[in-house]
């Protein structure tokens, strides 16, 4: 045994009071063993962080979006599935702290009323629009640019050509229990943006080449926060608490180019709310089911990025029907959660098909519209998405918020009698064009 | 009973088994949820019936589930015994009203002067103990030898 030892001791390499080597010595040899990393398939916390690292590279290296998206959705698990329609109470404050957005009572200026460096006289009662001159209640001048002339007339005219279509001059039978919302507002709403979007095209080229979607579907799935499963095979294990939007809008308009920003990416307009309660409180109910991201699209589809949405209230979320229950303060509510999910879910499946993930988040801002409306009241929505990165580890050091600027629901007309339109409201057509011709500045 | 629906006959009935026994939440609900027991032959329209009319609670949302009693433990005889099934309702309150359930059992101050139960048993053993000794004059050694 002595004689190993000392063998040991006289091996080679072996300095024990040897001097300290000269500087600029060779480069340290290869290592002879490979690094120690923790075990792929141990019960333990290093193995799970090696394989969430494994699962990320896979994602990351992945040539195609639609290989990214097959990876990202590819692992099943009880998931909150959110309805951006929904009866519970209170629920746009839970759904900004799930989307972490922060919401803005009020248009921005750019999506509320173009910029129009010259006098841009409109054709109408001029409103209170910026700071236009006086002047502008006369007929287009010859401005510095394009003149940008509305006719409001012939606007309010096509959208009473509309409204009287569907109410008065088509002869219906009467609407089938609790349907009255496909009855009239539905055929209304896409007669209406399908004639103004039309109209607008030759003012908008991006509209010229949009794609119109009728009742399209609209997917997204995404992880937030952390929680401790309750019972099971996987019970007291943490995981992510996942949710996945499933939403129908009426109609949208996607187009070919993207929307440009409205604030800079790394803006703060607001506070997200924070819910220490479970989601299930809300009442949010869990399912199982594919996790599927979709636009209205595939990826293949040169207009992937998203305009304008059009969502219908349904029949049970109506405003009487709220109001005999007592439910007045939910009124908005309706309209804001929708907007906020529906926006939400559209945009980060935009987002997604551009590449970006939680893991890699956007580089920049993503916006796009929506109107919802349940046949007389209009409310108008514009978001945009700033960050993806909603996981528990990711949002940890993640500054930015998603911004939904929205507004009251505001009437449309007052009375539809026979073949009149009583109390036609100006403004509400005017937001509606604004945010159809919104296009980006090059165009 | 059947509920009533339009066109149907209105049956009325008289004294019916409606208790609502409000309790404390197993898992944190949010501030305006507030929970309930109440009688298994009650709806949601019963429930918010009830708080409407007999205690003027603005009511926004109801929703009821059923908890099942387990029928698993033994008696002496090996018998299954039940625990009774009960009826749990959450109400979500209106006009922006909370309800915290109430802390009906707060930690008391302690009275240095009045001598609580504690302080006696202490001073009893402390007694005790002292008659367990012997003489302090012996210094600690035991008297079972000598004088």
């Amino acid at each position: 045994m002595a004689a190993l030892g000392a063998r040991r001791l006289l091996r080679q390499g072996w300095r024990w009071f040897s001097q300290a080597e000269p500087a600029g010595l060779s480069a340290p040899p290869s290592p002879l063993y490979p690094p120690v990393v923790a075990s792929m398939t141990a019960k333990s916390k290093a193995a799970k962080q090696r394989r969430l690292e494994r699962f990320k590279e896979r994602v990351h290296a992945a040539a195609t979006v639609e290989e990214k998206l097959r990876l990202y959705g590819k692992l099943q698990r009880p998931k909150y599935v959110l309805y951006p329609q929904t009866f519970a109470l209170n629920a746009d404050r839970w759904y900004r702290s799930f989307t972490n957005t922060a919401f803005v009572p009020g248009l921005p200026p750019i999506a509320a009323f173009p910029k129009a460096p010259g006098a841009a006289p409109e054709a109408c009662r001029a409103p209170e629009a910026g700071a236009e001159a006086p002047d502008a209640a006369k007929t287009p001048e010859a401005a510095a640019g394009a003149a940008q002339y509305l006719d409001m007339g012939e606007l309010r005219s096509l959208t009473c050509d509309a409204l009287l279509q569907e109410s008065f001059y088509q002869n219906k039978k009467q609407p089938f229990l609790y349907r009255e919302q496909d009855h009239t507002p539905g055929p209304f709403l896409t007669q209406l943006v399908s004639t103004l979007a039309s109209f607008l095209s030759g003012r908008n080229p991006l509209l010229a080449a949009s794609s119109f979607d009728l009742k399209p579907k609209v997917n997204y799935y995404w992880q937030h926060g952390e929680e401790v499963v309750v019972h099971g095979h996987r019970k007291g294990r943490v995981d992510p608490v996942r949710f996945q939007i499933d939403d129908n809008p009426h109609v949208q308009i996607r187009v070919p180019k993207q929307l440009p920003e409205v604030v800079p990416l790394e803006s703060d307009l607001g506070d997200v709310p924070v819910i220490n309660h479970k989601p299930s409180k809300l009442p949010l109910f869990k399912r199982q089911y594919e996790n599927k991201v979709f636009i209205g699209s595939k990826v293949a589809d040169p207009c992937c990025y998203g305009h304008t949405q059009f969502h219908l209230i349904p029949d049970k979320l109506k405003r009487e029907r709220l109001i005999k229950k007592g439910l007045e303060d939910q009124i908005e509510v309706v309209y804001r959660s929708n907007g906020i999910a529906s926006l939400f879910a559209w945009t980060a499946a935009q987002a997604m098909y551009q590449g970006f993930w939680s893991e890699a988040d956007v580089t920049r801002p993503f916006v796009s519209q929506a109107v919802v409306t349940d046949g007389r009241y209009f409310s108008f929505f514009c978001y945009q998405l700033n960050t993806l990165a909603l996981t528990a580890e990711t949002i940890k050091n993640n500054p930015r918020k998603n911004i939904c600027w929205g507004t009251e629901s505001k009437p449309l007309y007052d009375v539809l009698e026979a073949g009149n339109v009583k109390g036609f409201n100006d403004e509400v057509l005017l937001h509606l064009v604004h945010f159809l011709l919104n296009r980006p500045k090059e165009l | 009973y059947p509920l009533f629906q339009k066109g149907g006959p209105q049956l009325r009935i008289f004294r019916p088994n409606f208790f609502m026994l409000v309790v404390r939440p197993g898992v944190p609900q949010p501030e305006d949820t507030v929970q309930f027991r109440v009688s298994m032959e009650m709806t949601k329209l019963d429930i918010r019936n009830y708080l409407e009319r007999i205690y003027n609670v603005p009511v926004a949302a109801v929703r009821t589930r059923i908890q099942y009693g387990a029928n698993n433990k033994r008696n002496h005889k090996n018998q299954r015994e039940k625990k009774p099934d009960y009826k749990v309702a959450y109400v979500q309150l209106g006009q922006g009203q909370t309800f915290q359930f109430p802390n009906l059992f707060p930690e008391k101050e302690q009275d240095t002067e009045t001598p609580s139960f504690d302080d006696f048993r202490n001073k009893y053993v402390e007694k005790e103990k002292q008659k367990q000794e012997g003489d302090p004059r012996r210094g600690g050694v035991p008297d079972w030898f000598g004088l």
